[in-house]
């Protein structure tokens, strides 16, 4: 059970989070101008903060259910997850903080941090997905699995803004799809997604590190009756601001 | 420095940083909720004026605050997995319980509110600030729940060598969590009392033209700093009982008593040193307890010309003290924390894991690395935070956009 509750926050991490992942890191190509791209920002940013949540508590489950393996994956590839922080608090900051000052250049060099905070990100995963339950890649193997978990949130970016967005960012994100729609090309990367993400966790040893009997008998049934009320939140989340794509004025 | 100090020092900064931010976020978010319910039952406009106004600094100090609590959350399995692979069974359960059930929510219903100002049926909208006030209340329970077991471990037994939880209510009950819990959301209380009373105070030596916005809002900051200040100490007298005795027997330089519980501890645990930096522990009491006597102080005075109207117009030396003060609430905060924190050392889990101990094995390369840039962008945010509030704060509600407007679909985020 405990393993299907972190299997199930894992992925939402991925499938959700990915998209505004790939979709900063896609900015400076996605949006060509200021105007541009304040509004590819602004298909994700009602959503980024109870996106990257769910990344929250799946390492809460972790700590919880499987303690001593939470302290070993996180120390044992340290460097990779500092990295994985610092990107993630670049990002989120260029994020808040892109509004708060009327000035082009201010706008820019958030723009900037929003980019390079997401390249940093993606990169971490990179290097931390294939290293699950031992340490991070290294060589010939990281040289192509690291671009591969790149390029695979960069395309659930681009389905993602093809599905928020018009006008010359949605032109921009539809080129690579081909003849599929957004819809089909968006259930594809989700796909991807999870599945690289399970892949990655099928390696953890999370049987064998399971949290004593006395702990979990309190925690899983807490954790069970709690996950509806936030996948309901989520969903509320969703319908209210997840209708009508960001339009150009 | 060693590897332990670094970590130490990295641990320390980060919880420092973010807790700089919660602590005023947690207050305030009280805060904007009560004024939010004031206009929603009485349609007032000054009240739904004021939610926006300071519901925006509210904001972009909350953004910060999560930005530092993601390295947070982190912290423990990165740099102390001694500390969750002997107590991850208690310990773990409750950071799991906060990521779920506070931060999980809080953030979900944080992204409502900032984006839902026309979009909710305004009791919703209300409610969920509500939501996102006694989410943030439940996860400083939580944290405050693995800390006071740190700090006062029970419920838990040591049976191979790792901790097993056989009481959670005694867990969940702890008075070392319990005190420090109630503590800390009074002083939260405060920092936003004397944060909404000193930007009043400000606009209204200006002479800026939201006299009456401003006026009320001073009232209600100074009579929300002098109860919280008295309960805050009245909780924080309450944890002399339960704190560590070499802790008391420290700052309060007793040699005689610290001697006789070294050589206790000896003989409990082995040869070491089992006294915590005295320097440190007597001046970060020190400075809680001078700053706390001058809080008084104002906090009186400040109730009594709070209830005549000539001075709440124009007491300018008043209103400068009031905005002199903004900063020292925030300074006891941390005083507080080095203070419990500190006087804990040698120990992660006292009495049972030792600070060394609970190290993860990591290079010193490694280390130097992720202090250095996280203490970068640490000071960093804390510098664009104070400035973007100060700057916000200045310019008063005239053109306060929460959020953006009704017109458009999903404009760009001015939140």
């Amino acid at each position: 059970m405990e393993i299907t509750l972190l299997a199930f926050f894992a992925v939402g991490y991925f499938v959700l989070a990915g998209a505004d992942l790939g979709v900063g890191a896609l900015l400076p190509y996605l949006g060509r101008s200021d105007d541009e791209r304040g509004r590819v920002l602004a298909s994700i940013t009602p959503f980024f903060l109870g996106n990257e949540v769910w990344l929250i508590a799946s390492a809460g489950i972790l700590v919880g259910a499987f303690p001593v393996l939470e302290g070993e994956l996180l120390s044992g590839m340290y460097v990779p997850f500092v990295m994985l922080l610092l990107g993630w608090m670049v990002r989120d900051a260029g994020i808040w903080l892109r509004g708060r000052v009327d000035r082009a250049g201010w706008r820019g060099g958030c723009d900037g941090a929003v980019a390079t905070g997401s390249w940093t990100v993606v990169l971490s995963w990179g290097f931390i997905l294939p290293g699950m339950g031992q340490e991070s890649v290294t060589g010939l193997a990281a040289v192509i699995i690291v671009p591969a978990v790149a390029a695979l949130f960069c395309a659930h970016g681009l389905a993602f803004a093809g599905l928020r967005l018009d006008g010359g960012p949605r032109e921009r994100a539809r080129r690579f799809y081909g003849a599929s729609s957004e819809r089909t090309v968006y259930a594809l990367t989700s796909g991807g997604m999870a599945l690289v993400c399970l892949l990655a966790g099928s390696r953890l040893p999370l049987t064998e590190n399971l949290a004593d009997p006395a702990t979990l008998a309190l925690l899983t049934p807490s954790l069970l009756v709690i996950t509806p009320v936030l996948v309901a939140s989520q969903v509320w989340l969703w319908r209210v601001f997840g209708r009508a794509p960001v339009r150009s004025q | 420095m060693e590897t332990l100090d670094l970590a130490r020092l990295q641990f320390a900064l980060t919880a420092g940083a973010h807790f700089l931010f919660v602590a005023l976020t947690l207050g305030l978010a009280t805060l904007v909720a009560l004024m939010q319910t004031r206009a929603t039952l009485t349609g007032s406009a000054v009240h739904l004026r004021m939610t926006r106004f300071w519901g925006r600094l509210y904001v972009i100090n909350y953004a910060m605050g999560i930005v530092t609590g993601l390295v947070m959350e982190f912290q423990f399995g990165l740099a102390w997995n001694g500390l969750t692979h002997f107590a991850g069974n208690v310990c773990g359960a409750s950071l799991a319980m906060e990521t779920l059930v506070a931060f999980f929510v809080e953030s979900t219903f944080l992204g409502l509110w900032i984006f839902g100002w026309d979009r909710l049926n305004r009791w919703a909208h209300l409610g969920v600030l509500w939501v996102v006030t006694l989410t943030a209340y439940a996860s400083a329970y939580w944290i405050m729940v693995s800390n006071g077991f740190l700090q006062n471990p029970v419920g838990a037994e040591v049976v191979g060598g790792v901790l097993r939880l056989t009481d959670a209510a005694a867990v969940l009950a702890n008075p070392a969590a319990l005190t420090a819990f109630g503590h800390i959301l009074c002083g939260a209380l405060l920092v936003a009392g004397f944060f909404v009373a000193g930007v009043s105070a400000h606009h209204l030596r200006k002479g800026t033209g939201e006299q009456e916005f401003f006026r009320r809002s001073l009232r209600i900051g100074v009579f929300t700093a002098l109860p919280a200040l008295m309960a805050t100490a009245a909780l924080g007298g309450a944890q002399f009982d339960t704190a560590q005795p070499m802790k008391i027997a420290v700052y309060a330089g007793r040699t005689e008593e610290v001697a006789r519980l070294q050589a206790e501890m000896v003989a409990a645990h082995g040869p070491g040193d089992y006294v915590p930096p005295a320097g440190l522990v007597q001046g970060s009491g020190t400075a809680m307890m001078i700053i706390f006597a001058l809080m008084l102080g104002v906090a009186w005075l400040s109730a009594l010309l709070a209830l005549f109207p000539w001075a709440v117009r124009r007491l300018r030396i008043w209103h400068v003290v009031l905005t002199a003060m903004i900063p020292l609430p925030f300074a006891a905060m941390l005083a507080g924390w080095v203070f419990r924190e500190v006087g804990r050392q040698p120990w992660a889990v006292y009495g049972l894991l030792t600070t060394e101990d609970a190290l993860s094995d990591l290079s010193p390369g490694a280390i130097r690395f992720s202090l250095a840039a996280f203490t970068l962008l640490f000071g960093l945010l804390v510098v664009v935070n104070t400035w973007l509030l100060a700057r916000n704060a200045r310019q008063g509600p005239a053109d306060t956009a929460v959020t953006p407007t009704a017109a458009e679909p999903l404009p760009a985020p001015v939140f």
